[in-house]
């Protein structure tokens, strides 16, 4: 690809974002969204050594939850796929353990949500645990998806026509995500999805902008969308290369 | 019996949501829908998990 393409933001914030990409194909808009879903590595729990737990649930119950509490990923490079990073847990009952009462021995590798409950303990029940976190992707376990939620849709643009018939009934013009007008961007929310509440009276035609997606992003809370989507975008890139090197002659 | 962690559909964190929704819309008398707004769990998906589930801890601890 040697065209040019733009981003521009609708809505930033930290985990979530709302951003139109112009001039790609569909194809590859759709490998960008399956790169943040399945390729960018994040850091989870992965293995569990248990040194007391006399809880209600079974190790390997707990095992999951810990697994699925979203840590924060260092910047690339820092790690490999093959470090780990070792989380403790001890929580003595009648308490919750919560996931931010792992400590852990990298202060790059935090519990990103510090209030999910993992385990209620009550009178003489302990929970005591060591955990190793790994990098890994979203291909192999959901609990190393940092991309939540992440879809696309096409740019839309409205053509305004001839007024209505004075008598006739209108019918509500539903449309979802964001609509270009005169080159400015305005999500459907802002009109409450329904294009007779902002074209009163007239005939609309609604049509996609080619080549133009608007993404919405979210994370789980182990980087930014920023990061998210500058790594699912080094991956395309790192793996176009081994492709190309693969394939010379 | 704890609530889950994450969305089954999407991955969303919810389980970061329970202690308060729990103290607003089951304990307390606040429109579980405005809570869930508030929350910021916008899916329903998401919002399923929270709805639906019951804390069952203390119905099986005498049993242990
Ligand atoms: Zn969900």
């Amino acid at each position: 690809m040697t065209e040019e393409y733009d981003v521009e933001f609708v809505e930033r914030e930290d985990r979530k974002a709302r951003f139109l990409v112009r001039g790609v194909t569909p194809a590859f808009a759709n490998g960008i969204r399956r790169a943040m879903i399945a390729d960018v590595p994040t850091m989870a729990i992965d293995t569990v050594r248990f040194v007391e737990n006399s809880s209600v649930m079974f190790d390997e119950q707990l095992a999951l939850r810990l697994g699925l509490v979203p840590l924060t990923t260092p910047p690339e490079g820092e790690f490999t796929e093959d470090d780990t990073v070792t989380l403790s847990i001890d929580v003595e009952g009648p308490a919750t353990a919560y996931s931010g009462d792992l400590v852990s021995s990298d202060d790059l590798v935090q519990p990103a949500d510090e209030n999910v409950p993992i385990i209620e303990l009550k009178d003489d029940q302990r929970l005591e645990a060591e955990a190793d976190a790994v990098l890994n992707r979203g291909k192999d376990h959901a609990k190393h998806q940092g991309g939540v939620a992440v879809g696309y849709r096409h740019l839309q643009r409205v053509e305004v026509g001839d007024d209505v018939p004075e008598f006739e009934e209108q019918e509500r013009r539903i449309v979802r995500g964001v609509i270009e007008e005169d080159g400015e961007l305005v999500p459907t929310s802002e009109f409450d999805h329904d294009l007779t509440n902002r074209y009163p009276g007239k005939e609309v035609r609604v049509e996609d902008v080619p080549n133009a997606f608007v993404f919405h992003v979210e994370t789980d809370g182990s980087f930014t969308v920023d990061e998210l989507v500058t790594r699912a975008v080094d991956s395309i890139e790192a793996r176009a290369i081994e492709l190309e090197e693969a394939v010379q002659l | 019996m704890m609530v889950p962690v994450r969305c089954f559909t999407c991955g969303n964190v919810v389980g970061e949501h329970w202690e308060e929704f729990k103290a607003r819309a089951r304990d307390g008398d606040e429109d579980p829908a405005e809570v869930l707004d508030d929350l910021g769990v916008e899916r329903y998906c998401c919002r399923r998990m929270l709805v639906s589930h019951t804390d069952l801890v203390d119905v099986v601890s005498p049993y242990q």
